[in-house]
């Protein structure tokens, strides 16, 4: 059935990037109509699947003229179709591109987003990523709410939310603090973007995404500034960024202010899309057309007699129908010197789609090092207690994808493969970062080590103590600390490393501060962490409870009740294995959240 | 004066408990109505506005409470539940509000502190007088309108065990009163035909949306209450997990495939389920079966069913079926352990489970050892390696 649902829409050429997923334009070949198709990998995402369903269940839910109209979603294989209205405008991000927008053209955007966030606020969904990048027109000039990645939707009307999700730049104070915020944090981003639309990019663009989170509730809230602008704009914008939530006005009551009843047509917007063709045109830009090709992986394929693999299990009884049979294979014979094709290395090497490693950033270059495309799939969700550990990049927002900075869900851990990666900012923001200065490729063993620590250990504490503290004034002052970590770390990962041994050997040398410190684990328990864990290190406390866990004076040993397991002489055995199992168990309910 | 103000308001919950009713059964008997359905969608959005009030007029709970009065006396739930997918989009929407709203809704009465808790008093309803409804929405997931909203207003009740409890054990057919709370039999075994066996089909046949919503609340069935459940699985071991080792874990769909392995993996680890565990891990079959997911084509399936074989494994108390299969594969176990998955560089975590599965397998005999007997004296083997 799913493979009908495909062969139903012809796919064209690519469209872009999402925040998860290459987005196609395709034809309803049932209609004839023209739809954007969002192709999302399963197999590349360690996330729950359940994520994306709330994403489609929160589209599936909104009919409405400002809000991108879902249509469908089926699996093809291990991707994920879903099926969109096309909106051939672009984004207003993209039409910013040739300049900024004049007044009239921020007023019709603003009078059609808030006739969206009316809707969406009385079906109790908050968008939560409201940015001219989320705001989408149609050629004709029509004006929509997408990308409901993040949104949530609200079972009572009046309930609060404490997540902390959106791109730094447009989160309102309330969202950043984390005392609960409502409909009203939606209006907040909508003042932003018609900053960023007026002045082509949103306050404190220039600041580190991660100093902007203790910016916004502190300073008083950004007010357009200059004589250009009309006096109802500005009080428009104050509006929005009025930092009491309660005191902000709700979309039904913007949509009766002066500035947005004076709006124009959304047909003037056509201005605003020919600008942004002209100036492709102008650049020579010849459009580098991705067309969609199925990549291999996607095709369900019976095995090929090449690949039948040899090695597969013995099962004595006869196999169930669905196992492959390979032919002419004594399946009651075990012979060592059978061809060692590993499948799952087969189907390694046909994943094409995979995309090649990013290029590393160059030596001396001047400017922050630029982000890289790939994005691992696991950043989505910080505090995922599947994996223990993993090269996680510190205080990383992650500002990866497309060309904006995207959005966060709760905080992304940037895991990349490459340790020395730093904080990213998106190019469009360079000329403007701050004047740090990358370090050249780390050449001494120290530097490397620097390197290492702070992303194995320093950064992650950092965020990790950021996550449990709940105090402003806390969360500032370790903001504050994890930045600096991180300039040092660019600046002088050496001394960083210095730093860091030396703290160690004074710890070790304190009589009562080396008891914090984990001896190093024997050398041949099997099953014990090798790693020699910084008193900060995340490990430790998995670490620390996996042995706590197993010393446990009278742990409630799941296996007592186990019948006849006291085989004589295999005592020490059973224990051994018991306090391995345990070991094990809890490891499993960590991965599961048990 | 006083009238005009009203207006909006003026109509009491009965009166559009009343009308709704009238409207839904003439659409049960003529569905595809034009007016019937508009007529509906407005009262329905009339009631939606009395339990969830709008964003400037809060709600009354008097008001509420006479809504929920009213829609018991005129059995309107049964009626509602069963229609869903007979409603216009919005009118949709608002039925899943209307239900979620008062599910959850309590009287002041039962807020006193000094009292112990109870459930709200429509799930106390649900319960005991009128299980149908439960059973309708349910069914809601045959039809792919009804599926989203049935599946949201589920969840919401099943927060309570006692909703859980009816799922489960009713056997109802359609048409057949549905099973009162104090009339289950916990300790007979399922037929396999009740309405919980039917989510097995909803999530294997259904297109994506509808399966992925049941097998949500499939989950949530079985994850919430684990008393409840875990008396189930004992008395159903064999019909559940037949069922799901064959229809879900084998499912054609990759997110049915996927999903599924990591749910038996969550039930299998749950402290509550421990001898479900050690029931499902003595199966050579159960063994089979993990590990065919171990050598699937898709990375994902095989990393999930990692997690559900590396139980096996793990027991120092394996069957002896599974040993024999554990050791008949020891040689080919060790070469394809090391190279499986082994991309994944960044996860500690798995490395070393990767490597203490190795490690087990090294240190199993060459003969399965019988444990369940009194032991005969067992070569000191593997005693030597582990010490």
């Amino acid at each position: 059935m799913a493979e009908d649902m495909a062969s139903r829409y012809q796919v064209m050429e690519e469209l872009g990037s999402g925040s998860f997923g290459v987005v196609y334009k395709a034809i309803d070949t049932a209609t004839g109509e023209i739809v954007a198709v969002k192709h999302i990998d399963l197999e590349s995402s360690e996330d729950d699947i359940q994520e994306i369903q709330q994403e489609i269940s929160v589209l599936a839910t909104c009919a409405s003229a400002y809000v991108t109209q879902y249509k469908a979603s089926f699996l093809k294989g291990h991707k994920l179709w879903i099926v969109m209205e096309f909106l051939g405008g672009g984004s207003c991000l993209d039409l910013l591109k040739p300049g900024v927008f004049n007044e009239a053209h921020v007023a019709i955007v603003c009078r059609e987003l808030l006739q969206g966030l009316e809707y969406l606020h009385a079906e109790g969904k908050i968008h939560r990523d409201v940015k001219a990048a989320n705001v989408l027109l149609s050629h004709t000039g029509k004006v929509k709410l997408a990308d409901f990645g993040v949104a949530a939707q609200l079972v009572n009307i009046k309930s609060q939310r404490n997540t902390f999700v959106g791109t730094p730049f447009w989160m309102a104070p309330e969202v950043i603090q984390q005392a609960g915020y409502d409909f009203k944090a939606d209006i907040w981003s909508l003042g932003i973007t018609a900053i960023e639309m007026i002045n082509g990019e949103p306050p404190h663009a220039s600041t580190h995404p991660m100093k902007v989170l203790f910016l916004i509730p502190k300073q008083p809230a950004p007010r357009l500034e200059g004589n250009e602008y009309s006096s109802t704009f500005k009080d428009f914008i104050a509006q929005c960024l009025t930092k009491d939530a309660d005191r902000r006005p709700s979309a039904k009551e913007l949509l009766r202010h002066k500035f947005i009843r004076n709006a124009g047509k959304p047909e003037a917007l056509q201005e605003l899309i020919h600008r942004k063709q002209d100036w492709d045109a102008g650049r020579g830009v010849s459009k580098d057309v991705k067309y969609y090709a199925e990549s291999l992986n996607t095709i369900t394929k019976p095995p090929s007699p090449e690949e039948e693999d040899d090695d597969d299990w013995v099962f004595d009884t006869v196999k169930a129908p669905s196992m492959w049979v390979p032919k002419g294979t004594d399946w009651t014979t075990l012979d060592e010197d059978e061809n060692e094709t590993d499948p799952a290395q087969l189907m390694a090497d046909m994943h094409i789609s995979q995309p090649p490693l990013p290029p590393r950033h160059q030596p001396n270059s001047t400017v922050r090092r630029t982000p890289v495309a790939e994005r691992s799939p696991s950043t989505r969700r910080a505090n995922t207690k599947r994996r223990s550990s993993g090269i996680k990049q510190p205080l990383g927002l992650d500002l990866s994808y497309g060309n904006s900075p995207s959005t966060v869900r709760q905080f992304r851990r940037v895991s990349d493969k490459a340790p020395s990666e730093t904080p990213k900012v998106p190019p469009g923001f360079d000329e403007n970062s701050s004047p740090k200065v990358a370090s050249g490729e780390p050449t001494s063993k120290e530097a490397q080590l620097g390197h290492r620590a702070y992303s194995r250990a320093v950064g992650l504490s950092c965020q990790e103590v950021l996550s449990t503290t709940g105090d402003g004034e806390k969360r500032e002052a370790i903001s504050r600390l994890a930045e600096a970590w991180s300039d040092l770390e660019m600046v002088d990962p050496e001394g960083l490393y210095h730093i860091i041994r030396i703290m160690n050997e004074k710890l070790q040398a304190d009589p009562r501060l080396n008891t914090m410190i984990p001896t190093s684990p024997q050398p041949d328990s099997p099953g014990r962490p090798r790693l020699v864990l910084a008193q900060n290190n995340p490990h430790l406390k998995s670490h620390r409870r996996r042995q706590s866990s197993v010393a446990e004076p009278n742990p409630p040993s799941p296996l007592s009740n186990m019948p006849g397991q006291n085989p004589a002489g295999m005592e020490h055995t059973k224990q051994l294995s018991d306090v391995l199992y345990q070991r094990w168990a809890e490891g499993l309910r960590n991965r599961w959240g048990i | 004066m006083a009238f005009f103000f009203n207006r909006g308001r003026s109509r009491q919950p009965a009166d559009v408990v009343r009308s709704t009713k009238e409207l839904l059964l003439r659409l049960q008997e003529s569905p595809n109505t034009p007016k019937a359905e508009e007529d509906l969608a407005k009262q329905l959005s009339q009631m939606k506005v009395i339990v969830q009030g709008t964003q400037e007029v809060n709600t009354s709970p008097d008001q509420v409470h006479a809504l929920i009065q009213a829609s018991v006396q005129d059995d309107l739930l049964y009626d509602l539940s069963r229609s869903i997918h007979l409603l216009p989009f919005e009118a949709r929407k608002d039925t899943q509000t209307i239900f979620s709203h008062i599910l959850r809704f309590k009287p002041a009465s039962y807020l006193d502190p000094k009292e112990p808790p109870k459930d709200p008093p429509v799930i106390s309803y649900l319960v005991h007088h009128r299980p149908e409804i439960l059973i309708e929405l349910c069914r809601g997931y045959m039809q792919s309108q009804s599926a989203m909203p049935c599946g949201v207003i589920l969840r919401e009740a099943l927060k309570f065990d006692v909703v859980a409890a009816v799922v489960l054990y009713d056997q109802s057919k359609e048409g057949e009163p549905a099973v009162r709370l104090s009339d289950l039999k916990p300790n007979l075994p399922q037929k396999g035909d009740g309405v919980f066996w039917n989510f097995f089909d909803w999530i294997d046949k259904s297109n994506f949306e509808v399966s992925a919503d049941a097998f949500t609340t499939f989950r949530e069935i079985l994850t919430r209450h684990k008393n409840l459940v875990t008396a189930y699985l004992a008395t159903n071991f064999e019909l559940f997990f037949g069922r799901f080792n064959n229809i879900l874990i084998q499912s054609d769909s990759y997110v049915t495939k996927r999903q599924s392995i990591k749910l038996l993996g969550e039930i299998l680890l749950d402290r509550a389920n421990y001898n479900v565990m050690m029931a499902y891990v003595e199966s050579g079959e159960n063994l089979k079966l993990c590990m065919k997911l171990l050598r699937d084509d898709r990375k994902m399936v095989q990393y999930e069913g990692f997690h559900v074989f590396k139980v096996f494994v793990a027991n120092p108390n394996k069957s002896v079926a599974v040993q024999r299969i554990l050791i008949n594969n020891r040689d080919r176990l060790l070469r394809f352990l090391p190279k499986f998955l082994e991309d994944r560089t960044d996860d500690d975590q798995f490395t070393d489970e990767k490597s203490f599965l190795v490690r087990q397998i090294e240190l199993l005999p060459k003969e399965p050892v019988d444990r369940s007997r009194p032991a005969q004296s067992q070569s000191g083997v593997n005693t030597a390696a582990v010490a």
